[in-house]
């Protein structure tokens, strides 16, 4: 143990000594946390173009429901052009098209097509999730007064109206027909900044990134000759592999409690149990560091490793959910995500953030992490040994 | 068998087609000091990480004080001091921070740490340098640093493998001056090296070894009555050396004589006694002497005579 200390703290002496490693832990990370502020607009709420070709009190409602809404913003056009134009001068964030014939369709037991116009960014991801819930929510109310109506003979208007008054409090109602959506999932999502979601993702995808790059300190140090040299003193393979990810362990979780406090004070970013939080991103560093390690002893040459990493990097990233939300992954995505430490991390502030865990609720996400991290350990330990000793 | 510090039999080990190491089987008593002399690609190398446990044998077994060594020993190699053929160490530290960081992994505590730095640094002649980072140092110093970390725990058998190669004639004497010392001080030593005076000076017993065999071993007197006791006496002339060489020959102790460009090769059994008369029949010839040197038999020789070839081509 003491070993494994020595090894760590020289990794983490030559680390500091580099000038250039400083930029990469202080001033990289602020540029991080800059461009999640940026990228999600950090303060403001995005706004909602709407163009209502109709009229009618199911488009009325529409309206008045994604008005209420708290964390968008709807403004009205008057033409579909204006509204397209307004979308892709940025003016607004999404742009909703609701049909002439919105409320006849519905009432008379046709569905209707909604446009949503947007670039293609998260934000607009995000917007089109929460209106589709806002939608959804409006098709349950039709279906059932449509059920009633069938059922008592009265008329469609008089049975939405009870339908309104019923679906809060009934149970029965809202839970039968919500079934058919995933409104589950955009209700969550709808209480939440926009921003909180990003900055999960972006640290995780961030503190991997950058873990894989630890690849070159393994590599440089056995160049050096340095690491077959410690296998002739009285230390093993496994012994030598944890001080390298240890020395790892540490750059990446300074730049993990940097980005988080970062973010937390400069944007109120919301990362959940402070306990979890600090439990998470240790677990997620821990991967990290021995993600790169196993790296660095698998590959000799360090543009190579490092080419590698940024592709393994933003591909786990990718797969793993910190680019688009994994909710909204097809199905078969999302169990291939479940084999990266991404997803299960992001899944573990998500737990804390937005259905309100605490630090017991993710200790399966820091048991599979925890898993994760000792089995690229074992992997790299007997890598490690062979292109030593060969 | 008891005395010995290290015990190495039967070791092998291939590269694809190339066998590096072809059966070496020696030994190293307690105290002593052995010698692998070879040129470059004889397998001194592969042989010594063998015995390290820092390369997978193909097959045979080291015993390094009673206890056996592999790749996956630990605790076992403490007995070993390493110092390798290619400097190791970190540049980018201090020649005292690289000793204290080697010092831990020798599993070296505090106050006995930080005191056996100070030795070692004194002993390899960098206590005034020892805060410079180790990347400013010329190749000497490098060198001896490298040799420094393999002293750290004082350990019962050094093993360095070519320490002098690429190093200035006084860093050289100074590394050869320590290895001495370390000696007379009870350290075993291993000692790997392509030049024949090292070997010579430094080593108890040496091993021949080429193309990953070892072709003899012993004393450098057991080693040279290989060769047998004859002295080499070279003349140079000015005129008529086929004259003189036959005249030569006819000594009793001379057993061969080859005329070369501007002199003569006499090999000779005690050059000292015989050397007045063969000037004697060299003038009988009336042949000119200008110059006499008498070499004697020496582990170039007894490399020639084993393989053909000089040590250093
Ligand atoms: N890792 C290796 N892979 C392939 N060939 C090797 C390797 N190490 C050494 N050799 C070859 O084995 C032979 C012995 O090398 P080495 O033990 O380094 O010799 P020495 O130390 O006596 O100069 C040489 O022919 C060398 O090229
Ligand atoms: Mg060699």
């Amino acid at each position: 143990m003491k070993k494994v200390l020595a090894i760590g703290l020289v990794n983490a002496k030559r680390f500091v000594r580099e000038k250039a490693n400083l930029f990469f832990v202080f001033v990289f990370p602020i540029l991080i946390v800059l461009l999640i502020g940026s990228f999600f607009g950090g303060g403001f709420n995005p706004t909602v173009g709407v163009y209502a070709a109709g009229e009618g009190s199911l488009t009325e409602g529409l309206l008045s429901a994604l008005d209420g809404l708290e964390n968008i913003d709807v403004r009205t056009y008057s033409t579909e052009a204006e509204l397209v134009d307004g979308v892709q001068r940025g003016a607004v964030q999404g742009g909703l098209v609701i049909p002439v014939d919105y409320d006849q369709s519905l009432t008379s037991g046709e569905s209707s097509q909604v446009g949503f116009v947007a670039r293609p960014d998260q934000t607009a991801i995000l917007l089109r999730q929460t209106i589709e819930a806002v939608i959804q929510e409006q098709g349950n109310l039709v279906r059932a007064a449509r059920f009633a109506a069938g059922h008592t003979g009265g008329s469609f208007a008089d049975s939405l109206a009870v339908a309104r008054i019923v679906a809060p409090a009934s149970q029965r109602v809202g839970v039968t027909y919500r079934e058919a959506g995933d409104d589950s999932l955009t209700a969550e999502f709808s209480g939440l900044g926009t921003f909180d979601l990003g900055a999960h993702q972006e640290l995780v995808l961030f503190m991997f990134l950058t873990s894989l790059a630890g690849s070159a300190a393994l590599i440089q140090t056995r160049q050096l000759g340095v690491a077959r040299r410690m296998l002739s003193t009285p230390t093993g393979t496994g012994t030598i592999l944890m001080g390298e990810t240890l020395g790892r362990f540490n750059v990446a979780m300074v730049q993990g409690l940097y980005i988080v406090l970062g973010t937390v004070l400069l944007f109120r970013v919301d990362w959940g149990d402070p306990l979890g939080a600090l439990a998470l991103v240790t677990a997620f560093a821990l991967v990290g560091a021995a993600a790169g390690i196993l790296m660095g002893a698998v590959f000799s040459n360090d543009s190579q490793a490092g080419g590698l990493g940024v592709l393994i990097g933003l591909g786990l990233a990718a797969v793993g959910g910190c680019m688009v939300p994994i909710e909204i992954f097809p199905e078969g995505m999302q169990t291939i995500a479940k084999f990266t430490p991404h997803a299960w991390a992001i899944d573990g502030f998500s737990e804390m953030v937005r259905r309100d865990g605490t630090f017991v609720d993710i200790l399966p996400n820091l048991a599979v992490l925890a898993g994760f991290a000792a089995v690229l350990m074992l992997l790299g330990t007997w890598r490690l040994h062979r292109v030593l000793t060969r | 068998m008891a005395g010995n510090i290290l015990e190495a039999r039967g070791l092998r080990k291939s590269f694809g087609d190339l066998v590096a190491v072809d059966g070496v089987d020696f030994h190293i008593a307690e105290g002593e000091t052995y010698g692998l002399l070879g040129p470059n690609g004889a397998g001194k190398t592969t042989a010594i990480s063998m015995v390290t446990g820092l390369l997978e044998k193909d097959s045979g077994e080291v015993v390094v004080a009673g206890r056996s060594i592999t790749t996956s020993s630990t605790d076992a190699k403490a007995a070993i001091g390493y110092v390798p053929q290619d400097i190791a160490i970190y540049p980018d530290l201090s020649a005292r921070e690289n000793l204290d960081f080697f010092g831990r992994l020798y599993g070296m505590n505090g106050k006995e740490r930080s005191a056996r730095v100070g030795e070692v640094l004194e002993i390899i002649g960098l206590a005034d340098r020892a805060d410079d980072r180790s990347e400013q140092f010329s190749g000497g110093m490098k060198r001896r640093l490298n040799i420094g970390i393999g002293l750290l725990h004082s350990p019962r058998l050094l093993m360095l493998d070519e320490p002098t190669v690429g190093v200035d004639p006084q860093s050289r004497n100074a590394i050869l001056e320590s290895v001495e010392r370390l000696s007379q001080e009870g350290m075993a030593v291993l000692y790997t090296t392509h030049y024949m005076e090292e070997a010579e000076r430094l080593c108890d017993r040496v091993g021949i070894i080429d193309h990953g065999k070892i072709l003899a071993e012993g004393t450098r007197a057991e080693l040279v009555a290989l060769v047998g006791q004859r002295d080499r006496v070279r003349m140079s002339t000015n005129d008529r050396t086929e004259a003189a060489a036959e005249a030569l020959r006819s000594h009793a102790a001379v057993d061969e004589v080859t005329a070369s460009d501007g002199g003569l090769e006499v090999l000779v059994r005690g050059a000292a006694a015989a050397l007045p008369r063969l000037l004697e029949l060299a003038a009988g010839a009336g042949v000119g002497v200008t110059s006499v040197e008498v070499v004697e038999p020496n582990l170039e020789a007894v490399f020639l005579h084993l393989t053909g070839k000089a040590l250093r081509d």
